[in-house]
Formats: structure tokens, sequence, C-alpha cells
């Protein structure tokens, strides 16, 4: 079990597209992924969850990955995070 | 009471937000949403598994009529196709399906148990804080009427004659993509923000639409004579001849633009060797927000605020000053709008200001009149902060001679956000602030501007005017007053050099910018924003897609070794 602290970046949050992002990318791995928002946690694979996390910018988030694959799930998921979901910072 | 019959022949107008650009005259088709409730009913524990398999088939369904509408649009706009596949993503969600599940088990129909799952979990995006994300909540909201019409088997296509003009209470992604193939002209929503997919699609294709209409559904008849106007946002009905003929002549004159322009206006605004330029329109008035739209302007690089207090003859309060700057938000969605705080001295005579100094240029203007009234400089603060939910404005600074001008706006900017906080409004608590490059002071000092902020314009009608002290409204030094001057290219280069340092973007929105000869120049010294009025756009466009950025540099190399205005000129190939 592994779990890293991330920030959201990009100016938008986490709307429709980052989260759809999200879920895809946890849906490659076979580990269970959880977001954690201050105390709310939910299953990154469903996108729903995910959305209603309402993630602004600025926002902390924590990465629970637990599973066979977790080092390369918490490290994409971490990067992807970083990259501001390739929109303005 | 008067009856619909009585109104028939009256002009109405209606007003909404516009979302897409364009005008269209034709027949209205009111699309009323139907209301009906389902009951927590207990169902008897033989049907569940009825109930569990429409359910699945439902979805299944579903998910097979957003495939083949991927497969439509795919090669129009990938824009389209996230959004689509995003609405596969939501219903094939597991969470979701688990919870359905769940409740049918528990012996409600399938019907009710999309209604209640669907509603709980809506209520997390509707507190949301953030604009944005509230107005995800609607996409939840289509979803589930569109998993209900599949569940009752009801289809929601109709035929629709050639000009029909759609007014619902709100549209979904798949909707619009439907209505589209059936030629619709134009859109009409009761509900729905510029950020809503719904809008994006219909931008994405180029329908007019305006959205924000309250009561259109009930307000409108089916088959009533409609003109929608998506620049300005408004409907009307029965229109009189009048209204009627000068719509016809703007579209008329909005498709002939389209034409001659060709393929220009939505060409992208990148050199020949793809290196992309932001080019952005100045706004005086709010007509010049249509024409921006018109021309494909990627946002507006100057908003003169100062305009509005001329127009009224007063300082407009927050509230004149909200509903003027949120049009101009609006129809700047998704691309940026900037606005410049009050540049105004006692040139422009407003109430309040001194009525006579030896030389306004030089004298209580811009940040300097607004630092020492604070009570108009909060009202505008607050009243761009509260248009900046969408997260596409910008707050620029002018006439900045020193670092304290900057601290103090910034302190101000701070003070108003955490008032707007504790009042509850929404705002863009990341707003960029910039300042104006146009006194010789803060060409020397813009490193240190560059630390407190986040990005420059550089206004080169006043920079010129105080470098080569030029009165630029007396005739008598016309001569000397030359924006081509060897010092404002160099000027101009060590701003940009500066802000490139800091990562910070740089636009010009003086009239250089659209100056004929001085495209490949500004390109070669690293500008990155063009803004310049709406009518000189595409010619600029024309130039900047010319220029080859290799010898743009190599031109503004030569140019900032000149020793004249001469030498410049000739480079230039100026008359």
């Amino acid at each position: 079990m592994l779990e890293k602290e991330i920030v959201v970046r990009n100016r938008a949050g986490i709307h429709t597209r980052p989260a759809a992002t999200i879920v895809k990318l946890a849906a490659k791995f076979k580990s269970d992924i959880g977001l954690d928002r201050d105390g709310f946690r939910i299953n990154a694979k469903s996108i729903i969850g995910v959305m209603t996390l309402a993630a602004e910018q600025g926002c902390k988030l924590k990465i629970y990955v637990d599973g066979e694959d977790e080092q390369a799930a918490i490290k994409e998921l971490a990067e992807l995070f970083d990259s501001g979901f390739g929109e303005i910072l | 009471m008067l009856s619909k019959n009585n109104l028939m022949n009256k002009e109405q107008k209606f007003n909404g937000i516009p979302s897409s650009p364009g005008i269209a005259i034709g027949r209205a088709v009111i699309l009323k949403p139907e209301t009906v409730v389902f009951p927590v009913e207990d169902v008897p524990a033989e049907r569940i598994p009825d109930e569990l398999s429409r359910f699945d088939k439902a979805v299944e369904d579903l998910v097979n009529e957003f495939t083949e509408l991927v497969d439509k649009v795919k090669e129009e706009a990938g824009a389209v196709v996230s959004i689509i596949e995003t609405n596969t993503l939501i219903i094939s969600d597991k969470m979701l399906h688990a919870a359905v599940t769940d409740r049918i088990n528990n012996g409600e129909s399938a019907e009710s148990a999309v209604v209640s799952e669907f509603d709980r979990q809506k209520q997390f995006f509707k507190h949301s804080n953030d604009v944005i994300l509230r107005e995800r909540a609607v996409d939840l909201d289509q979803i589930k009427q569109k998993l209900l019409s599949v569940l009752r088997r009801r289809s929601d296509m109709i035929d629709f004659p050639n000009n029909s003009i759609v007014v619902a209470q709100s549209l979904s992604p798949s909707d619009i993509i439907k209505f589209r193939e059936a030629g619709v002209l134009a859109f009409i929503t009761e509900i729905g923000g510029i950020a809503s997919h719904a809008s994006i699609l219909a931008r994405t294709f180029e329908i007019p639409a305006v959205i924000g209409v309250h009561n259109a559904v009930s307000m409108i008849i089916n088959g009533d004579n409609l003109i929608v106007d998506g620049f300005s946002g408004l409907i009307f009905n029965h229109a009189e001849k009048k209204t009627l003929h000068d719509l016809v002549s703007r579209q008329s004159d909005y498709k002939k633009n389209q034409k001659a322009l060709g393929k220009l206006a939505k060409l992208s605004s990148e050199t020949k060797d793809g290196r992309r330029i932001k080019l952005q329109s100045n706004i005086d008035y709010l007509d010049d927000a249509n024409s921006a739209a018109m021309v494909g302007a990627e946002g507006f690089g100057l908003v003169r605020t100062e305009n509005l207090i001329i127009s009224l003859q007063h300082f407009p309060s927050e509230e004149e000053q909200y509903n003027w700057y949120k049009q101009i938000a609006d129809r700047a969605f998704p691309a940026i709008a900037t606005f410049r705080v009050f540049d105004i001295g006692s040139d422009k005579h407003a109430e309040g200001m001194p009525r006579h100094e030896e030389n306004p240029a030089l004298g209580f203007r811009g940040i300097r009149f607004l630092l020492k009234r604070r009570d108009i400089f909060k009202s505008q603060i607050r009243a761009i902060l509260r248009v900046s939910d969408h997260k596409n404005i910008r707050l620029m600074l002018p006439m900045i001679s020193n670092i304290d001008e900057v601290l103090n706006s910034i302190k101000l900017i701070e003070q108003c956000k955490s008032e707007l906080h504790q009042q509850k409004e929404s705002f863009d608590a990341y707003i960029p602030v910039g300042v104006m490059i146009e006194t010789p002071a803060a060409v020397m000092v813009a490193d240190k501007l560059a630390e407190l902020t986040q990005f420059f314009s550089i206004g080169t009608n006043d920079l010129t005017q105080y470098s080569l002290a030029a009165d630029r409204s007396n005739e008598l030094v016309a001569d000397v007053y030359d924006a081509f001057h060897p010092s404002i290219i160099r000027m101009i280069k060590m701003t940009v050099d500066v802000a490139h340092k800091h990562k910070i973007p740089v636009g010009i929105c003086g009239e250089l910018a659209g100056h004929s000869a001085s495209t490949s120049l500004l390109v070669g010294l690293g500008v990155d924003e063009f803004s310049v009025a709406p009518s000189a756009l595409l010619e600029t466009k024309k130039r900047i897609r010319e220029t080859d950025c290799k010898i743009a540099i190599e031109l503004a190399e030569k140019a900032l070794n000149s020793s004249s205005h001469d030498e410049i000129k000739e480079l230039l190939d100026m008359d």
C-alpha cells in the first residue's frame, strides 16, 4: 500500500476532461486506487467518484494505491497531476 | 388578462446570454421536458430480475448510441469526441451501476433507482465552490434524462421542418449533434452556462445559440417566428419590419464578411514556421466584442473600461460595471478577456476628476488617480473579480511607473478577494494581474515588476510619447512622435527579454501592433500576444501567417542596431 500527497495544479481544477483522463489512466492498473480529499475517499476508477471530489486549483489530495502494480500506478498518476493535465497552470 | 393571441403580432424581445455567435431566422420548435415523477414504488420480488435487466439494457443501448455519435463527429472535432466519451464513462461507471443495482434489489423500479441515485450524486456537484464544476451537475441531469427515455423506449427524435429553431429547457451534447443533423438553425435554452458542453458544441458546429433565457419554453409558442442573435444574446419574436430588416442585413453582412475573409477568420494565428502568436482584439464598446467574435479574435487583450465612464458621464456603480463586464467576459469565453482598470486623466472629463491640469499626460491619471480614490478602485476590482468565475479574466494596471503602485494595487485586490469570499461570492482566486509597460521607468524596472505580476502588455502609444517627450496630440511635434524610433524598438526588446526570463507572456496593444510594417519586426522581437482593433485583426493575422521567424529575428537584430528612424524605415520597406 502506497500513498502520496499531490496538489491540483491546473487553473480549471478537476472538471470533466481531467476526471476522464484520471479514470482512464487508473483503469490501466490492477491495483485498487483511491483519492482522498479531507477524509472523503473515492475510487479513482469511477468517474462519478473523481468528479464528486470537486477538486479546484490548489486543492490537496492523497493518492492511495494497493496492489501488484502499485509502484507504477502511483508514479504515473502523480505525474499526471503534476503536468496539470496538459492545461494552463 | 391578455390572451396569447393578443400578443401574437406584437414584437417581443427576450434577453439571454450569447453562447455561440451568428444570426438565425426561423420558426420555433418547443421541446417540453417531461415532468414525470417516479415514486419509490415497491416492486414485487419476482419482478426484480426484469427491472435489473431493463436497466442493464438501457445502459447498453445508450453506450451504443454514444459510440455511434462519436463515429459521426470524430473527424470534425476532437473536443466533441472527448465530451461524448466522458458521457459514456459516466453511464458505464461501475460505482453508479452498483448503487442503482442495489436500489433495484431493494425494490425500487429501474426508473426510480436511476432518478434517486443521479440526484444523490448531483448534490456533490451543486455545492462545489467552483462554477465550472457546478455546471457539471447539468451533465448528470442530462444523462439521467437520456437513461429515462431509453428505459421508456421513447424516441427523442422529432421530425424538424427545415427552418427550425429549437427552444428547450436544456440540451445535452447528443441532442445538439442530432439536431444539427436534422438541420436545426439555432438553439435557445432556459438554463446552461457558457462553459456547458452544449455551448461548446454549438460553437464548434457554428450554430447560433442563446442560453439562460428565462421561461423561454413557456413564453414562446411552437411555430413562432423567431430571430436569434447569437452575438448579443437577443431573441425577437414576431419582429417588427424594422427589426427584421436590421437583422437580415446584419446576417447578410456577417455571411458576406465570412465569405470575403475566406478561411482566414478560422485559421490559426501562427507564423509560416509554426510559432503561435496569440492574436486578440481591443475592446472599447460592447459592439467591438461582437465584431471581434466575427473575425475570430482569440480573446480580448485590452478592454478599455474607461469608455464606460465616458459613455455614462459618471463613475459607474459596482453593479453597472458588473453588468457590462459580465457581457464582455461571456462573449470572450472560453478565450481570455483582459480588463484594464480605468485609465483616465483630466483630458477625459468625468465627475470627480481635476478640471484642468497644465499637462494631463504627465498628470494625475491611471493608477495614480485610482490609488488616491480607493472607493472607485475597489468597486472596479470587485466588479472585475465577480465576473472572473469562469477563469478567463485578467486584470491589468495602467500607467505604472514604480513598484509601490503595483504592491498597493495587489494589496487592494487581495483585500477585495477576502471581502468577496466572506460575502460568498464566487471568483477566480488566482486571477492573473499584469501591468501596462508604457513609461520608460517601467521598462527600466521591468525585472522587479515581473516578480510581482503574471503578464505584461506594452502600450506603444504612451511609451513613445513619454520616451521621446513628444505630445501625441500636438501637431507641431508630430514628426518627433515616432513609434519606430530605435529607442522604442530597444525598449520593446528589453521588456520581452525580462518577461521571458521570468516566464511571463508579453503582449503589445498600442497602434504599433496593428501597423502594417511592424508585424514581422514585433514577432522577431519575441512578442507573444498582439491586441489590435477588430477591424485590423484579419490583416494582422494574414501578415503573421506570412512571417518567417528566422527572417523576422534577423530583421529585429538589424533594427536593434539601427541608429535612426530612417534606417529602420528602409529595413521595413516603409514609404
